[in-house]
């Protein structure tokens, strides 16, 4: 099912970026294409061929961007490989993939929750999920390098 | 008639009941603390609220303010049962960073220990469950012979529970022969008990009657809610870790992926105990094949101090499916970002849709087979909405519909 992947790399939708050690392929993608990458992998590989293991979001607080990485497992072989997108940090803001991939609540929920992005169709967005109230009250997002916490 | 007055009734007012179940808000072993809010119609359960935020302890935040080496001490404080897991992770995602192996000794003993700690989870989860269900003397009984695992974890690590045995390039501390006797020995009695406890679960009508037919999760809304361990491959989907990836020394030693297609609590539950047995020949296999002449304790002061520049996703097969960390170091001697993505994230939070259509009483089943911390869920606070009057039920009060009972036939 791997080689599925390497057809979206053909098709534009998808750029290599190296690897994650050890041994995870990166790829980057526009984060105003989201939504059209999970659908093309529901279509090719099947409700049964993948499942999304997380979503990883890093401040890069020198380059004014959040990266977000989606990290999918391709099954059956169980390959896990990298989608990486990055977002504007002052106004981070991506598609939610919610209804596609239930699975994304956790992961999209909790990056709000804490680097601020917001996921545009998610319904379940909510402060807090994680952090105490008292810093939602000042609009802290503690996982943000300069929150002071 | 009487010395009695005739009322008439003209009209009947019903007062609708919400039940409210707090799962929650905090337990030691349960990394997201959390409450499960359950709305039930009659006994059958509508919705549920998945809430949390009641602890959030900021662990990657605190990673990121301490060294690389004081991070092995905190990620292994994130979850009390499987501490071993996330110190293996952890250390061997910045062993990737670092470029440095640890010998095959070492690789041999931290199997060793993290397949004790599945072990003594699987059979701690499967003894809840019996619990659970109303059967208080196999949950006493299940944990009695855990005892054994934790007395060999101890052998093992120096510790029955947080053990701290991990670190880069090797293992804390080493075993001899002695100790070695004293395990195998340990593992004869205890592998019998755990037979007799999957032949259990198999024939008891009590058992059987509570947990088949109840939560199932069809193979593609596994993959779709993105569930995990136990609970994915009770529905069919093989997936594991330590197949895959095949880290430390599980590319050497033989064991079996168990799959199961039954998809209810009950398969979740059997998944667990073929694997505790799968475990168990794992642990003899090392025990016997131990690598000898390499050392498995690393020189402390030897160790590198500087860390490169890099990132690196390591993947381990936690005793509840696939936990994550995601470290990044920007050259600094504190990671730049630790991601941790524990298996019940997506075990719990995600499977608010499986418990719809079951009654309340299959609520605690259908969560307890997802193999959450369960001490935190003892209470149960039924809301009058019309008079606002609150009382408190014990959860295992519910399990049992209102009484407590165990059958003398089925005491041990």
């Amino acid at each position: 099912m791997i080689e599925k992947i390497d057809e979206l790399v053909n098709e534009g939708l998808l750029k290599e970026a190296g690897i994650i050690k050890p041994n995870r392929k990166l790829y980057e993608f526009n984060h105003e294409r989201i939504r059209e990458i999970f659908k093309q992998l529901l279509e090719r590989l099947g409700e049964k061929g993948f499942y999304l293991a997380t979503i990883v979001g890093t401040d890069m607080l020198k380059d004014k961007k959040i990266r977000l990485d989606y990290y999918v497992v391709v099954l059956p072989e169980e390959i896990t490989i990298v989608l990486r997108t990055y977002v504007d940090r002052d106004n981070p803001e991506i598609n939610s993939i919610l209804d596609l991939i239930p699975a994304a609540l956790a992961p999209e929920c909790e990056i709000y929750d804490l680097l601020g992005v917001v996921f545009k169709g998610n319904p379940a967005l909510r402060r807090p999920f994680f952090v105490p109230e008292e810093l939602v009250e000042k609009g802290i997002y503690p996982l943000r390098k300069d929150a002071r916490v | 008639m009487q010395g009695c007055r005739a009322v008439a009734i003209d009209k009947v007012i019903e007062v609708p009941y919400a039940l409210e179940i707090p799962v929650g808000p905090q337990h030691p072993a349960l990394h997201e603390p959390l409450l499960l809010k359950a709305y039930a119609d009659g006994e059958e359960v509508i919705k549920v609220e998945v809430h949390t935020g009641y602890n959030h302890r900021g662990i990657e935040k605190l990673a990121e303010k301490n060294s690389f080496y004081r991070d092995i001490f905190i990620v292994s404080r994130v979850c009390g049962i499987c501490n071993g897991v996330h110190a293996n992770c952890y250390v061997r995602a910045v062993e990737q960073i670092l470029g440095i192996e640890p010998s095959p000794r070492a690789k041999y003993l931290r199997v060793l220990a993290m397949e004790l700690e599945r072990i003594h989870s699987h059979m701690l989860i499967n003894a809840v469950m019996a619990e659970i269900i109303g059967f208080d003397s196999l949950f006493m009984n299940i944990m009695r012979d855990r005892e054994y695992i934790m007395k060999s974890k101890e052998i093992v690590t120096g510790n029955r529970v947080s053990a701290d045995y991990m670190i880069f390039g090797g293992v804390r501390r080493d075993l001899n022969s002695e100790k070695v006797d004293k395990l195998k020995k340990l593992l004869d009695r205890v592998i019998p008990r755990i037979k007799y406890y999957k032949k259990l679960f198999m024939e008891d009508e009590t058992i059987l009657k509570r947990l088949v037919d109840v939560g199932v999760v069809k193979p593609s809304e596994a993959t779709l809610y993105g569930l995990l361990g136990p609970a994915a491959r009770a529905s069919g989907i093989k997936i594991d870790v330590r197949a895959s990836d095949k880290y430390d020394a599980y590319g050497e030693i033989p064991f079996n992926v168990i799959v199961r297609n039954e998809c209810d609590a009950w398969a979740r539950m059997m998944v667990r105990w073929d694997e505790a047995l799968e475990s168990a020949e794992m642990v003899k296999y090392i025990l016997d094949h131990l690598p000898q002449d390499e050392k498995a304790v690393p020189d402390e002061r030897r160790l590198p101090r500087r860390f490169p520049p890099g990132e690196a996703y390591a993947r381990v097969e936690a005793p509840r499916g696939e936990l994550i960390y995601y470290v990044m170091s920007d050259g600094k001697p504190m990671p730049y970002r630790v991601k941790i993505r524990t298996p019940s994230v997506h075990n719990i939070l995600n499977t608010a849709k499986f418990y719809i259509g079951y009654s309340i009483a299959d609520l605690p089943v259908i969560l307890t087979s997802w193999d959450p911390c369960i001490s935190c869920m003892e209470r149960l606070t039924i809301i009058d909405l019309k008079t606002g009057e609150r009382r408190k039920v014990p959860m295992k009060e519910l399990a049992g519909g209102g009484k407590k009972w165990v059958n003398p036939r089925y005491s041990l």
